[in-house]
């Protein structure tokens, strides 16, 4: 027993699961637009670094406001920034209660952020195709990432800022960094849940139909200018929240260290592993990837000891290798889409029998 | 980079303080004119670097519909290897221009393995042009770990710091003017692209190999037909395209400090020129990769100057901008414009 507590409160380890958790989120609302709706979606970074810059300057200025704190520019000066943070800190470490709404305050703000960022790529989205698009989105995100690391009133600029701390509540030292890995994993299990049952509704197939033969769903009346954008609205939400709770957990909010190989690369290597257009794929992909990397982290030093180099370099080897291989040899992924049924098999059998009978 | 920001920011400063007053009259003393051409030629050896190397992804791109990510690694490759052979293995013997063929064989051959190995079998398979363009994506993180190990290698073996590279004193000094050194990467960047230009369109027009290269682009198919074989040709673009980007990073490696992950930055601007290219033609790219290298310093130079300062930092934005611009606003780039309607139109109106 004390074993497993001793494990759980590793530091390792809790960064492994909350990695597990913010990038299976990140990577779930990528399949919704890669896997479903067929969007080569290579700037998922935008949504996350907005959605990270709408927690930690956004509604950290709305706390600052909230608690009758300097909110202006001078929340997000360098010499000012920690120590306003550290007072909405002491008026959030005793609420309970007010942490959780300024959570969730957060969480929306971002969400409405990245619906947003969303709704304008859907403006490329309309015109571009395959390759064209993804470039064009890439370099969205770069712009984004640049403005956000040179525009200080923005976030702080390369300094980057400190950001409220909303899971001080629950404890402290390891003990809050276990809960809030749990309340993020619990935020995960329902972005999973939500993403299940819209690929199950009918926008589900509407939006499959659309990649799969856009003629035909325009046939049926399926309008594809409106699919493509709620299917990336409703993505850059999802992933401005994952954003959004990566730099609520670690507390702090630098857009220098937002790259495009973290937030776009890695996402799209986990899921063509799990299995584009299977959300219990990309469950498992963004598992095999975490658990990978914890090794790699856990056994660095004994790693360095029998080779000359710095392992770091074997999780790019590893993660480019995967991506080559998966699309030479298995581009389904390991769990291949299935046809997602709207009803169950049951009932479909028992219909059929029915016809059957009556024919 | 940031050096080179450090420059611009000591030049917009000088120039403010030579205003004098209200007949705001520009008196630049020598240095500062040495300084301003100074820029202007790392500047034309930077955009020479990068016009190279987006003819590089643009003849990929033609050839076998694949946008090479990979690109970044190799034009970093291309870097390291001139960087290690003149200041590691032969400990600065020579000058780094005996490196160069070395850098463009060794990245040509690193887009004869991403071909043969990989991407020769996507396109069997009929792999849509998203799954090419991320399979480069992973052969470009596979060779930017080996770029890293090497750079580690060199650092534990030689004890030499491989993370840093400078290797701009390294060059052959024409001559000084004011005790500012001229250094010949300029003039050698220029002749090597008029000379790869020259080469390219000799290759491509006048030999057998040229014309069944254009003629498997454009149709591949009748192109078997006709008993060509396209494997070839495809290894061929890919060899020569790898080639490029290594010689892009070899003039980078004297006009720029780097570290292992210069791909990274140069990428964007070497994509951007392609694409405001029109990425249908190697010429045009070669075009765009001038505009976007010559605009990312001139154009930033004039902002600071004109607007504010501040401004500067945001130098990246600008090929990302002509990219995204040219992408949705007109996407057959320079490439597509037909200069001799153009042409033919200045000449009307002048007569008429």
């Amino acid at each position: 027993m004390q074993d497993i507590i001793n494990i759980i409160f590793n530091p390792l380890v809790l960064n492994i699961l909350v990695n597990m958790a913010i990038f299976l989120i990140v990577t779930l609302s990528l399949n919704l637009e890669v896997g479903f709706a067929g969007i080569p979606q290579f700037g998922r970074m935008l949504a996350v670094v907005v959605g990270a810059i709408g927690a930690g300057a956004i509604a950290g200025r709305f706390m600052a406001f909230y608690y009758g704190l300097p909110w202006g520019d001078e929340y997000v000066d360098e010499t000012l920034n920690f120590k306003i943070v550290s007072q909405i800190n002491d008026h959030l470490v005793n609420s309970p209660f007010q942490s959780i709404m300024m959570l969730i305050i957060a969480l929306a703000i971002a969400a409405a952020l990245g619906g947003i960022i969303g709704y304008l790529a859907s403006y490329p989205a309309i015109r571009l195709r395959e390759a064209y698009l993804g470039i064009t989105l890439l370099a969205f995100a770069d712009a984004a990432q640049t403005i956000g690391k040179y525009y200080d009133p923005l976030a702080g600029g390369t300094e980057g800022i400190v950001v409220p701390d909303v899971f001080r509540f629950i404890g402290t030292g390891q003990i809050r960094f276990l809960g809030s890995t749990l309340i993020i994993f619990f935020i995960g299990f329902l972005v999973y849940l939500f993403l299940q049952s819209l690929a199950r509704s009918p926008f589900g197939r509407a939006l499959r139909a659309m990649r799969d033969q856009e003629l035909a769903a325009k046939v049926y009346g399926k309008d594809i200018v409106k699919l493509r954008a709620q299917a990336l609205i409703i993505g850059g939400a999802i992933a401005a929240i994952g954003g959004a709770l990566w730099t609520l957990y670690t507390g702090s909010f630098k857009a220098l260290t937002y790259n495009r190989v973290t937030w776009t690369f890695w996402p799209w290597a986990f899921m063509m592993l799990g299995g584009t257009g299977n959300n219990l794929g990309i469950v498992l992909g963004t598992l095999v990837f975490s658990t990978v990397r914890s090794l790699i982290y856990a056994y660095k030093t004994e790693l360095t000891t029998y080779i000359p180099i710095n392992p770091n370099w074997l999780e790019y080897l590893l993660i480019g290798l995967v991506i080559i291989l998966i699309a030479m040899f298995r581009p389904q992924g390991i769990l291949p889409e299935k046809p997602e049924l709207p009803i169950p098999k049951k009932k479909i059998e028992s219909i059929k029998a029915s016809l059957s009978k009556g024919g | 980079m940031l050096r080179v920001y450090a420059v611009l920011v000591q030049l917009h400063s000088s120039l403010k303080f030579n205003y004098s007053g209200h007949e705001r009259r520009f008196k630049p003393s020598l240095w500062e004119v040495m300084i301003l051409i100074d820029i202007i030629m790392t500047a034309i050896g930077y955009s020479s670097s990068i016009a190279l190397a987006a003819a590089g992804i643009t003849l990929i791109y033609m050839a076998t519909g694949t946008f090479n990510f990979a690109h970044a690694s190799m034009t970093a490759w291309g870097f390291y290897i001139v960087f290690a052979f003149h200041k590691v293995f032969f400990k600065g013997l020579g000058n780094p221009y005996m490196y160069f063929p070395i850098a463009m064989l060794f990245s040509g051959m690193l887009g004869v393995i991403s071909y043969y190995f990989i991407n020769r079998w996507l396109l069997k398979k009929g792999a849509d042009m998203t799954t090419l363009m991320m399979s480069t994506l992973g052969i470009d993180l596979v060779f930017f770990a080996f770029i890293n190990m090497f750079a580690d290698f060199l650092t534990y073996n030689y004890k030499i710091n491989a993370r840093l590279i400078v290797l701009k004193m390294e060059d052959i000094i024409l001559g000084k003017i004011a005790g500012f050194p001229l250094r010949a990467i300029t003039l050698v960047s220029i002749i090597m692209v008029i000379a790869i230009v020259a080469i390219l369109q000799y290759i491509l027009n006048r030999t057998k190999f040229g014309i069944a290269l254009r003629m498997t682009i454009e149709n591949p198919s009748l192109a078997a037909i006709l008993g060509i074989n396209p494997d070839l040709i495809y290894l061929a673009s890919w060899f020569i395209g790898g080639a490029l980007a290594g010689l892009g990073g070899a003039i980078l490696s004297l006009v720029y400090s780097g570290t292992p992950s210069i791909g990274n930055v140069v990428i964007v601007p070497e994509f951007a020129g392609s694409i405001v290219g029109g990425l249908y033609s190697i010429f045009g790219s070669l075009l765009g990769g001038y505009l976007i290298g010559m605009s990312e310093y001139i154009v930033i130079n004039l902002i600071g100057t004109y607007v504010s300062r501040n401004l500067v930092v945001y130098e990246p934005l600008i090929p990302l901008i002509a990219m995204a611009v040219t992408l949705l606003v007109y996407p057959q780039g320079l490439g597509g414009i037909d200069w001799s309607k153009v042409w033919a139109k200045l000449r009307g109106k002048k007569e008429g």
